[in-house]
C-alpha cells in the first residue's frame, strides 16, 4: 500500500512542475509582461529596481522561472496591489470561509447523492426513480448563477425566510449560541446552490454504479448464501458501488480553491471566490495568479488523494 | 421425510419478455435421495440452470415467475415458503456453486470473511469462531497455507482456487444438498478433474446429496449415480448412470451419446450430429419438443408422452412413445434420416432466395 | 413405454414426408446500423422531446425573426420601455424599450452558434490529439496525455475569466476560441481510450498488412468505430459550452455589446429584477431548457448507441 502511494505521488510531481511552467508562461504572455504582474502601478523607480532585483527580471528566462518557483515554494507570492499585504496572508485570511462553504456543500451533496442514487437504483423505473432522475437532469442543466439568483430571490427577498447574503447578520450582537444559529442560517442558501449541481451529477453516477453492481454474479452468491436483503445492500452492493463515486468526489473536491466563485459572488460570501472576483476587477495580478496556481495545485493534490482512496477501497488496485 | 430429500414435481418456470413468455422450464420432474449424486444434462438452453435456480428460488421475480408445480425439500414445498424461511434454507440447508468462479466472489471482501458470513448467519457463530471455522474449511478444500490465505482477496486466487473457495462457502454450514451448476465449465481441463474429485470427496464425507448440472457427458459418467436428461425445459429421460449409458431409450439421449466421438472409430467416418435446432421456447410446439429433430417421429408425437418407466426397469424412465430398441423402429429411423438428408441436399443445391438464414 | 399395438406401427412414406419439416428458415430483413440506432433513440421519449425542442429552437432563432416580424433586437422604443409581456412584445421590453422577443431570438442565434462552433473546434482538436496519442502510443501518448492533464488541472472558470479579461475583445470569435481551448480535453481522453482498444483489433492489422497508411487507418477505419462515444460527448459538450458562455457573459467576460447572447441578457436584466423579472426569466428559461434538451438528446444517443456499439 505504501509503495502504491509513493508511486502515485512521484507521478504527480512532473505534473505539478508542468503546471508551474504553464503558469509562469502565462505570466509572461499577459500583455505588459511580468512587469505588469509584479509591479504595483504606484511604485516609484527605486521600488521597481528593488523588485526587479528580487524577482530577477533582468535575468534570462529559465533563471527567472527558478527564482519564481523558489518563491512559490516558500509561499512568497508577492504583494497585493490593492492592499499591499502579502498575497499569502490575504489568501490565508479568505481561505477558511471557502473551505467551510465548499466543504459543507460537498459533504451534504455526498450524503444526498448516495441516498438518492441507491434508492433510485433499487426502485428502478419506479415513479421515485423518475422523479430523482428528472431532478438530476434539471440540476445539470441549470447554470450555477441562475440557480443562486433564483434561490436568493425566492427565499430571501420574497419570502424573507433566509438572509440574502453574507456570513452573519450585520448590526446585531448575539450570544454564542444564537450567533452560531445565525451563521447556520446564512449557510443554507449558498450551500444549497452549490450542492445542487454536485448532487445532480453524483446521484446519477451512483445510480448507474449501483445498478451495475447489483447485476454482478457475487450478488447472486450472497443471495444463495442466505444473506438478508439489507446486508446484501450494505456489505456487498454499496461497498463496491460507492468506490467509483468516492474517487469522483475526491476529484471534484480538488476544485475547492475556485469552485465556489460564482456562488460566493452571488451571496457575497467572503471567501477566495469573492477575492478572485474583486482582484479581477482591480487587475490585482499577484493575487489572481496566486489563486490560479493554488487551484491547480489543489486539483493535482486531490487527484492524487482520489487515486490513493481508490487503492484503499479496492484491493484489486493496491495489490497489482 | 419421504423417500426423497428433494422432489421436483412438474416445475414450470417462465420468463416474461416483450414478445411473450419464454418457457424455460416446462413441466420438469425428478427426485434426489439423501446422499445421492444426480447429474442433469442437456444442451445450452434446455432449462437445467433455470431448474437449479428455481430450487433455490433465486430466479429474479420479474421477469421470471414460478408458473406451476412444486419443489418438495424434506416434504416442504419450497415454492410456498415465505422469503424469510427460504433465506434460512439457502446456504443453511441447500448450498449452491456457480459456473464462473472469477466473478462469483465479492472483490472487496477477504475470502475468509465471505466464508464466515454464512456461518454467522446460519450457525450463529461469533466472528472469531466463524473465521476459525472458515480457515479449517479452506484447508479442507485444499487451499494451502489456509490461515494466511483467509485474509487474502479473491483476485489473488486462480480460477481453480476460487472455485474451491466457492465450494467451501457452499458447504460451510453442512447443507444436506449441494447444487453445482456447471462448476468446471469455466476451468482448465487439468483443474476440472481436481474440482470434481474435491466435490466428490467432501460430499461423500458429509453425506451431502449433489445435483451436478453439466453439458459434459464425461463428467456425468464419472461422478453421478443417476442422470436426468433435459430438453427444451422438460425431462426426457432419467436412469441410473450406468444404465443410461448402456441402454439409452430416448431418441435425444441416443443422439447425444452417438455424437460423442470415440477413440476406436474409423478415421474417415463423419461425425454424427443431431440435425436441426432447439425449439423456440416462446411458442413451443405442442407435444414432444424433440419431434422436429427426431428420426423416430410419428403422428402420435404431437401429444406429449408421459415420463414412464421402461419395460422391465422401474428405475429407468423415459418420455417417449417409441421403443427404440425395436429393430423395425431402427430401420424406420434410418430411412427417415436418409430421406431427410436428401431433402436437405436438395434445398442446398437449388439456388433460391426464399431461405435466407439470419444471423443476428 | 412400449404399449403393444398401434404405437409400434412404423409410418408410411406419406407420413414421413409430412413429418419432414425442416426448420422454417428465418427470413428477416436486415436493418441498417443507422436504422437500428434511430429506432432505439425514438423509443426514448425524453430524448425525443429534447430533440423536438431543439429543432423548434433552431427554427425559432433563425427563422423566427423573419416569420414573426420581430427582427429589430437593438432598436429602442423609449415609449414602450419596461413593458411586461403582451401580444406586441411577447417577452416584454427592457428599460430602454428593446424588444426582448427579438433579443431572445438574436441572442439565441449567438448562443447556439457559439455553443456549436466551440464544440466542433474542441471535438476536432480532441480527436486529433486523442487519435495520435491512442494510435501511436508510447512517448507520443505519454507527452500528449501529460499535456492534457495539465490543461485539465487548470481551473477552467478562473483561467477563462483571467484570459478573457486580458485578451478577449468581446467578439464571438474570441469567446469561441477561449472555450474551445479548454473543451477538447475530455474528447481527447475519450478518443485516446477508444483508439487504444481498437488498435488491437484484427482489421487494423489487416489494413496495415495491405500497406494502408497510418492516417488512412486512423480516420477511415478506426474513427467510425469510435464515433459513438464521441457523438455523445459532443452533444453534451454543446450544453456545457452554452452554460459556460452564459456564465462568462453574465460576469462581463464573454460577449460584449453590440453582440448579445442569452447570458448578456440576464446580466442586463438582473439590475431590474424587482421591477421586470421577465427580463431574466426569458433568457434564463431558454438557457435551461436548451441545455436540458441537449443533455437529454446526448443521453438518448448514449443509450441508443452503447449496447449496440459494444458488439463491434
Amino acid at each position: 500500500m505504501g509503495r502504491y502511494i509513493i508511486r502515485r505521488s512521484l507521478q504527480a510531481i512532473p505534473l505539478l512542475l508542468l503546471l508551474s511552467i504553464f503558469m509562469f508562461l502565462l505570466i509572461h504572455a499577459l500583455p505588459g509582461g511580468p512587469e505588469q504582474v509584479i509591479f504595483n502601478p504606484h511604485l516609484d523607480a527605486a521600488g521597481r529596481a528593488a523588485l526587479r532585483a528580487r524577482f530577477g527580471l533582468d535575468q534570462p528566462l529559465p533563471v527567472q522561472y527558478l527564482v519564481w518557483l523558489r518563491n512559490c515554494l516558500v509561499g512568497d507570492f508577492g504583494y497585493s496591489f490593492a492592499t499591499n499585504q502579502a498575497v499569502s496572508a490575504v489568501i490565508a485570511q479568505r481561505f477558511p470561509a471557502t473551505l467551510q462553504l465548499f466543504g459543507i456543500s460537498l459533504l451534504v451533496a455526498l450524503v444526498l447523492a448516495i441516498f438518492l442514487g441507491v434508492i433510485s437504483a433499487i426502485r428502478q423505473n419506479s415513479p421515485l426513480d423518475y422523479t430523482v432522475t428528472t431532478i438530476s437532469y434539471f440540476g445539470l442543466a441549470m447554470p450555477a448563477f441562475l440557480l443562486g439568483l433564483f434561490l436568493q430571490d425566492i427565499f430571501a427577498v420574497q419570502l424573507h425566510w433566509l438572509p440574502v447574503s453574507g456570513t452573519t447578520s450585520l448590526g446585531y450582537t448575539f450570544d454564542p449560541f444564537n450567533a452560531f444559529l445565525d451563521h447556520l442560517l446564512h449557510l443554507v442558501l449558498p450551500v444549497t446552490a452549490l450542492s445542487v449541481l454536485f448532487v445532480a451529477g453524483w446521484s446519477r453516477y451512483m445510480r448507474s454504479s449501483m445498478i451495475e453492481t447489483t447485476k454482478q454474479d457475487y450478488m447472486r452468491t450472497a443471495r444463495a448464501k442466505g444473506v438478508s436483503p439489507t446486508s446484501r445492500l450494505v456489505r456487498h452492493a454499496l461497498r463496491n458501488a460507492v468506490i467509483p463515486l468516492i474517487t469522483v468526489v475526491a476529484i471534484d473536491f480538488g476544485a475547492i480553491a475556485g469552485g465556489a466563485t460564482i456562488t460566493e459572488g452571488i451571496f457575497a460570501w467572503p471567501g477566495m471566490g469573492t477575492l478572485f472576483l474583486d482582484s479581477l476587477q482591480s487587475r490585482d495580478f499577484p493575487v489572481l495568479l496566486a489563486i490560479l496556481l493554488l487551484s491547480g495545485f489543489f486539483v493535482v493534490l486531490f487527484n492524487l488523494i482520489a487515486d490513493v482512496l481508490y487503492g484503499v477501497m479496492d484491493p484489486r488496485i493496491r495489490y497489482s | 421425510m419421504g423417500e426423497y430429500l428433494l422432489e421436483v414435481q412438474n416445475l414450470k418456470t417462465y420468463f416474461k419478455v416483450r414478445a411473450g413468455k419464454v418457457r424455460a422450464v416446462d413441466g420438469a420432474s425428478f427426485a434426489v435421495k439423501a446422499g445421492e449424486r444426480l447429474g442433469v444434462v442437456g444442451e445450452s438452453g434446455c432449462g437445467k440452470s433455470v431448474t437449479a435456480l428455481s430450487i433455490m428460488r433465486l430466479v429474479a421475480q420479474p421477469p421470471g415467475e414460478y408458473a406451476g408445480g412444486s419443489i418438495l425439500f424434506e416434504d416442504q414445498d419450497l415454492l410456498e415458503l415465505p422469503e424469510s424461511a427460504m433465506r434460512k434454507i439457502r446456504g443453511g440447508h441447500i448450498g449452491m456453486i456457480f459456473q464462473d468462479p472469477m466473478t462469483c466472489l465479492n472483490p472487496t471482501m477477504a475470502v475468509g470473511k465471505q466464508i464466515a458470513e454464512g456461518l454467522r448467519i446460519h450457525l450463529k457463530l461469533g466472528s472469531d469462531q466463524a473465521l476459525k471455522r472458515a480457515v479449517s474449511l479452506l484447508e479442507q478444500v485444499g487451499i494451502p497455507d489456509a490461515a494466511t490465505r483467509a485474509s487474502a482477496y479473491p483476485h489473488q486466487f486462480s480460477g481453480g482456487m476460487r472455485q474451491r473457495v466457492m465450494i467451501a462457502i457452499a458447504l460451510a454450514c453442512n447443507p444436506k444438498l449441494l447444487i453445482a451448476d456447471e462448476p468446471t465449465t469455466a476451468l482448465d481441463v487439468t483443474v476440472q478433474a481436481q474440482i470434481l474429485e474435491l466435490i466428490s470427496g467432501v460430499c461423500n464425507e458429509f453425506g451431502t446429496a449433489v445435483i451436478l448440472i453439466t453439458h459434459d457427458l464425461g463428467v456425468v459418467a464419472g461422478m453421478t449415480d443417476r442422470v436426468v436428461v433435459m430438453y427444451a425445459g422438460k425431462v426426457v429421460e432419467t436412469a441410473p448412470t450406468d444404465e443410461l449409458f448402456a441402454n439409452p431409450r430416448h431418441p435425444y439421449t441416443l443422439g447425444l451419446l452417438s455424437s460423442v466421438p470415440r477413440l476406436d472409430e474409423q478415421r474417415t467416418r463423419e461425425l454424427r450430429t443431431i440435425e436441426g435446432a432447439p425449439p423456440d421456447l416462446l411458442q413451443p410446439p405442442p407435444g414432444c419438443p424433440f419431434m422436429p429433430r427426431c428420426t423416430f417421429a410419428r403422428a402420435i408425437c404431437r401429444t406429449m408422452p408421459p415420463l414412464d418407466p421402461v419395460a422391465g426397469n422401474a428405475a429407468h424412465l423415459k418420455a417417449c412413445w417409441v421403443d427404440v430398441t425395436d429393430p423395425k423402429e431402427q430401420a424406420y429411423a434410418d430411412r427417415r434420416r436418409k430421406a431427410r438428408l436428401e431433402a436437405m441436399q436438395a434445398v442446398i443445391n437449388t439456388p433460391t432466395d426464399a431461405t435466407v438464414q439470419q444471423t443476428s | 413405454m412400449d404399449v403393444p399395438g398401434q404405437i409400434n406401427i412404423t409410418p408410411s412414406e406419406e407420413e414421413i414426408e409430412e413429418l419432414l419439416e425442416l426448420t422454417p428458415a428465418l427470413v428477416q430483413k436486415r436493418r441498417s446500423q443507422v436504422r437500428i440506432i434511430f429506432d432505439r433513440f425514438i423509443r426514448n421519449r425524453a430524448a425525443l422531446v429534447g430533440a423536438a425542442y431543439l429543432i423548434l429552437l433552431f427554427f425559432f432563432c433563425f427563422l423566427g425573426p423573419t416569420i414573426s416580424g420581430h427582427n429589430q433586437p437593438d432598436v429602442i422604443h423609449p415609449a414602450d420601455a419596461s413593458q411586461a409581456p403582451i401580444l406586441k412584445y411577447p417577452f416584454g421590453t427592457d428599460d430602454v424599450g428593446r424588444d426582448q422577443f427579438a433579443r431572445a431570438m438574436a441572442g439565441g442565434q449567438v448562443s447556439l452558434l457559439v455553443g456549436l462552433t466551440s464544440m466542433l473546434a474542441a471535438i476536432i482538436f480532441g480527436i486529433g490529439i486523442g487519435s495520435l496519442a491512442g494510435y501511436y502510443g508510447g512517448i507520443v501518448d505519454n507527452l500528449l496525455m501529460r499535456l492534457t492533464d495539465v490543461v485539465l488541472a487548470v481551473p477552467l472558470y478562473l483561467l477563462l475569466f483571467v484570459l478573457s479579461a486580458t485578451f478577449s475583445d468581446g467578439s464571438p470569435r474570441s469567446v469561441i476560441f477561449l472555450i474551445a481551448i479548454f473543451g477538447w480535453t475530455y474528447a481527447a481522453r475519450l478518443v485516446r481510450g477508444e483508439y487504444l482498444a481498437l488498435k488491437e483489433r484484427e482489421y487494423v492489422l489487416a489494413a496495415r498488412t495491405i500497406g494502408a497508411r497510418n492516417f488512412r487507418i486512423m480516420f477511415r477505419h478506426m474513427l467510425p468505430n469510435a464515433a459513438g462515444p464521441i457523438i455523445v460527448n459532443a452533444t453534451l459538450l454543446v450544453g456545457a459550452n452554452i452554460i459556460l458562455e452564459s456564465v462568462l457573459s453574465y460576469f462581463g467576460f464573454g460577449l460584449h455589446p453590440p453582440t448579445s447572447s442569452w447570458g448578456n441578457m440576464i446580466s442586463d436584466g438582473q439590475a431590474l429584477y424587482e421591477l421586470a423579472p421577465w427580463l431574466v426569466f426569458a433568457p434564463g428559461l431558454l438557457i435551461f431548457v436548451t441545455v436540458l434538451s441537449f443533455n437529454l438528446v446526448g443521453d438518448g444517443l448514449r443509450d441508443a448507441l452503447d449496447p449496440y456499439m459494444t458488439e463491434r
